[in-house]
């Protein structure tokens, strides 16, 4: 069915494959009919050829530097990153460090203030101690004194007693001498 | 029904037959632009047009297009140095060559109705550019050394002979299952999909005549989905063909760079 329509389009061309075949072999595959081989072997050469030239000379080395291009800026990036991240890793150390330093400082400082205030608290309690102490050692003695003055003063009370007490009584002031020892021969 | 095989043919283009001409080797030669021509045409502007978008503002931070322009240069590229190693750079190109015509022109081969690479002439030239080049470069690096590839030193040395005649047969079978490889899988996909395409349409018609022609329907249904299976199927097929004759270029290659201290 498909032949004839074949024949009508191209009739000069199909018969003579035809005719090169013999028509014994009119059902073979189009493909082995060499009449029509050399022209797309030639031709198919010919692109060969060309777009070889054109890959190994203009496609392949664009893209290849292309992608070396991009190799390197990666890699590039990829360092500079990294020393970015050791840079940024030594900061923070530095800064660690610096904080452990200032916490160590604050903490010393701290003692010292706290050592400065205890002595200072601990010189005044001292120092008003030892006022207070005075103070007291002080009024012991005025209160000794005055004890004494006192019991100096009961003697003497006593003997002015005792002769008011004798004269009261015998009419006649005793003399002082007697009363003396007698107040002192009661004590 | 539509000739499966009607679309492998090559037919020259009206108005660009040129004559003939009789070659030693091939015989009576069409000269003329033909579908072929211009399926390769398109095929290889594609390739170089996709090239040129991609590397023309190639830029340090990739935006859709090169990406996937990189994707694929990538991939060729670790297929090249994971094979042939620290030369593998010098014969990135060639493969890289290899791998983008195939591919454009089997992918080119799902949007026309015309697949270069289902042309065995096609298949068989890349083929034999690459056994040749394989034997080229062996020869210049190697010299007469080159021919120590079929000596297996590996097998005790009663059989090495035998191996040796193995090994050099499956080094000339070599372009002819490439060249087959990229053929095959293109004409049979190919030719899968024009007859399921057209049971859709034969069935179809069958079922607008009404009557017991009305069973056909689910025939046409199941053709249709099979024809949607297989487009995927062969838009897998074309990438990985391509992808399968660069490899397969590479460890060519490979034999004869690291000849010696490969095997």
């Amino acid at each position: 069915m498909a032949a004839p329509e074949k024949t009508d389009e191209h009739g000069g061309t199909y018969a003579t494959t035809e005719a090169a075949h013999g028509g014994g072999e009119a059902g073979g595959l189009p493909q082995f009919d060499t009449s029509v081989w050399a022209g797309q072997i030639v031709y198919l050469l010919f692109l060969f050829f060309v777009l070889y030239l054109l890959i190994s000379k203009v496609f392949a080395p664009r893209l290849r530097r292309v992608m070396d291009e991009r190799a390197s800026t990666i890699s590039t990036a990829v360092a500079t990153a990294r020393s970015v991240q050791a840079e940024a890793a030594e900061q923070a150390a530095a800064a660690k460090a610096e904080v452990e330093q200032a916490r160590a400082d604050s903490r010393r400082v701290a003692a010292e203030a706290k050592a400065r205030v205890a002595a200072d608290a601990e010189a005044r309690r001292q120092a008003e101690e030892a006022e207070v102490n005075a103070k007291i050692e002080a009024a012991e003695a005025r209160i000794a004194a005055t004890r004494d003055a006192a019991m100096a003063n009961v003697s003497t009370i006593a003997a002015d007693t005792a002769s008011a007490i004798v004269e009261r009584l015998t009419g006649k002031p005793a003399s002082a001498a007697e009363v003396a020892s007698a107040v002192k021969g009661a004590a | 029904m539509a000739d499966p095989i009607e679309q492998f043919e090559v037919h020259p283009i009206p108005g660009l037959e040129f004559g003939e001409v009789t070659l030693p080797v091939l015989g009576v030669q069409q000269i003329a632009v033909t579908n072929a021509h211009v399926a390769m045409t398109i095929a290889f502007a594609l390739v170089v047009l996709f090239l040129t978008a991609v590397t023309s503002g190639a830029k340090v931070v990739p935006g859709r297009l090169q990406s996937a322009g990189e994707t694929l240069f990538g991939m060729i590229d670790g297929v090249t140095d994971s094979i042939i190693g620290h030369e593998g750079r010098k014969y990135f190109p060639f493969v890289f060559t290899l791998f983008t015509l195939v591919l454009g022109m089997n992918l080119l081969g799902m949007f026309l109705t015309f697949t270069a690479t289902s042309q065995l002439a096609v298949t068989g030239t890349l083929a034999l550019i690459t056994i040749l080049l394989v034997i080229g470069i062996g020869i210049a690096k190697h010299g007469l050394g080159f021919f120590l590839l079929f000596w297996p030193t590996s097998a005790p040395l009663a059989i090495r002979p035998v191996v040796g005649l193995i090994e050099f047969l499956s080094f000339l079978l070599r372009p002819v299952t490439l060249a087959l490889r990229l053929f095959g899988n293109m004409l049979g996909g190919h030719i899968a999909l024009k007859i399921f395409a057209g049971f859709v349409v034969s069935m179809g018609g069958l079922a607008a005549a009404g009557g017991l022609g009305l069973l056909g329907l689910p025939v046409a249904a199941l053709s249709m989905g099979m024809v949607v299976g297989l487009t995927a199927l062969e838009f897998l097929v074309a990438f990985l063909q391509a992808f399968v004759f660069a490899v397969l270029a590479s460890i060519y290659l490979n034999d004869v760079v690291n000849l010696g201290h490969g095997h």
